[in-house]
């Protein structure tokens, strides 16, 4: 009955109220208006902030643009130019090494600590379980800050450690040395990101059948063939969840870097979310927004979220067969 | 597991042990750091002999911290009432009501869901900027509910198929609109699921740093992860001040993770396999 915290669903209130509902009946009209209106708020925001952008950028990316005037069209051009730009191509080369090594470390680590913390005692389990999970719910740029600190190249904890413990000759810039930077991101990421796979596959493996052990105990399998041939494929449906879910955050990996080194030294760190926010709010010099081509790196980025996300289906519907 | 299981576990926390130290490490570090004197950064022993709370005092008063503070309770608290609003909404009408195109408009959400603000952020601005809502909190918290419904709905879409359908047909049959349905019937049976949805969205705006740098500008009514980032370039050398900057941040973060650790992983964990 519409009491007064209803609000007036007019649509409704011709209906008659006491017919009773069979399944499989024709659609009633309130379920269906209800239905659109239940939908509609969420759906017109969608649409106007997700749907829209995505529209927007993927045209704008055909444009060339300041910012303003109107955007002069350019077909392809941008996607040629990043082509033959030489910080674009390395920006690119270094999501992709970045997404695929800090995805390899994550999975491996996470599945050998969760099997780890599956096999201690419980108590001891739970407690490994939230100390490796912290440094997942802090933000981003609280871990990048505090790994800077951690990596500064006077008085960082870092070389002070490697002073103290007296091998001073491995003290090093960290994150202004090409070499080492990108080493360095990674370690933070990985860092911020296990306790979460860590716990995707320890929830995996309480799902495991424990008869699957007995058996294979039985069968004479001793730990490392267990873990071989009874954990490992049982997981695949998980692994294919971690993989899927690390070159996700790879590709749109943006904070950490943004934070501890904008994209530098002499973009030795530029990722593609990086070098499409510098071409776009311009960090450097006033220089004009180039939004046209900072938006063909949207595309590029959207285009590989897309095919991870494919690739998560595929890698499940795989292991269901 | 294995036959011996005291050794197993033996060696299994032996492994784990230095892993964990240094996983913790950082955060140590950071509150010890917090708690020194500013002259013993540089040369000072690198365990801190005694401590001071100097540094929280200076980043509470110098940095404005109690006024990004509540930026941020204001700008998360209002972002997890809309998108729950907008979600639970979107979330029912999927899962049990029965329309033409649901289907279509709910995979139409459902392959977007995964576009990263990274890749969203130029039009985004020009569209704030365009609806005059560039530097403005109002603005802010349109994309932040936007962007975050579509996860929420499919998170909460979850939580209602679990509920029977005979249920919503018995309160049918005793005439309830179909939103006091909603609102009587099954909304209070959905708690656990809400708690997920209000902790994932929690902790993803509290965190949210990418959108919030770039769409406001005005230093009063930053949130506290763009002002972290700045305080960074400020504070380069004021190690004490920053770590402290830091650790305050933390604190709401940490205490709903470990007052409500269940909920929060049961929602990491759903986030997750959803996607």
């Amino acid at each position: 009955m519409a009491t007064a915290l209803s609000p007036p669903e007019p649509a409704t209130r011709a209906l008659p109220r006491r017919t009773p509902y069979r399944f499989g009946s024709p659609l009633r009209k309130s379920q269906r208006v209800a239905g659109y209106l239940f939908v509609l708020p969420t759906f017109a925001l969608f649409l106007a902030f997700v749907l829209w952008p995505i529209l927007y950028t993927a045209y704008l990316s055909l444009t060339s643009w300041g910012g303003f005037g109107t955007p002069r069209f350019v077909s392809f051009d941008n996607y040629s130019r990043m082509l033959s730009d030489p910080v674009a191509r390395r920006a690119l080369v270094i999501t992709l090494v970045l997404t695929g090594v800090t995805t390899v470390l994550l999975t491996f680590l996470g599945l050998v600590t969760a099997v780890l913390v599956n096999a201690v005692w419980p108590r001891v389990g739970v407690l490994v379980r939230t100390i490796l999970f912290v440094p997942g719910i802090v933000s981003f740029v609280v871990s990048a800050v505090l790994w800077k600190l951690i990596y500064d190249p006077n008085i960082g904890t870092l070389n002070r450690l490697l002073g103290a413990i007296g091998v001073d000759s491995l003290q090093h810039p960290w994150l202004a040395d090409q070499k080492t930077v990108l080493p360095a991101v990674v370690v933070v990421t990985v860092w911020g990101g296990i306790g979460f796979t860590m716990l995707i596959f320890y929830a995996g493996l309480q799902g495991i059948d424990p008869s699957l052990y007995e058996a294979a105990a039985v069968d004479g399998a001793n730990t490392v063939q267990q873990f071989r041939h009874v954990t490992v494929p049982s997981l695949r449906v998980v692994t294919g969840l971690v993989v899927s879910l690390g070159l996700l955050n790879g590709f749109k990996a943006f904070d950490v870097i943004f934070v501890m080194t904008g994209g530098g030294p002499n973009h030795a760190s530029e990722v593609l979310g990086t070098y499409l926010y510098s071409l776009a709010f311009g960090s450097t010099s006033g220089s004009i927004p180039q939004l046209g081509y900072a938006s063909a790196f949207s595309v590029v980025t959207m285009v590989l979220c897309t095919l991870a996300v494919i690739a998560q289906l595929w890698l499940t519907r795989r292991a269901n067969r | 597991m294995t036959r011996r299981p005291w050794l197993g576990r033996s060696f299994a926390t032996f492994v784990l042990a230095p892993f964990c130290v240094l996983m913790a490490f950082p955060f140590v570090w950071m509150l010890l750091t917090s708690l020194r004197e500013q002259n013993t950064i540089f040369n000072g022993p690198f365990l801190p002999r005694s401590f001071t709370g100097a540094a929280y005092q200076e980043a509470w008063t110098s940095i404005e911290f109690p006024l990004h503070f509540w930026n941020s309770v204001w700008i998360t608290s209002v972002t997890v009432a809309g998108v729950l609003v907008f979600a639970t909404l979107s979330g029912y009408a999927f899962a049990k009501l029965d329309f033409p195109f649901r289907n279509t408009v709910f995979v139409l959400l459902l392959t977007t869901l995964m576009m990263p603000s990274t890749a969203l952020i130029i039009p985004l601005y020009l569209e704030l900027k365009s609806l005059g809502l560039l530097d403005t909190q109002t603005g802010l918290l349109v994309l932040y509910v936007s962007g975050s419904a579509p996860f929420a709905m499919f998170l909460m879409r979850a939580f209602f198929q679990t509920l029977p359908d005979e249920l919503i047909e018995a309160a049918r049959v005793d005439g309830g609109s179909e939103f006091t349905i909603f609102r009587r019937v099954i909304l209070p049976l959905t708690r656990p699921g809400i708690a997920t949805v209000v902790i994932f969205q929690f902790l993803s705006t509290w965190n949210e740093f990418l959108i919030a740098n770039t769409v406001l500008r005005t230093t009063d009514s930053l949130p506290l992860q763009p002002v972290l980032f700045t305080l960074m370039g400020q504070y380069s050398t004021n190690w004490p001040a920053l770590t402290a900057g830091l650790t305050l941040s933390v604190v709401p973060v940490v205490i709903v993770y470990v007052r409500m650790q269940r909920q929060f992983v049961a929602g990491m964990m759903l986030g997750a396999v959803k996607n």
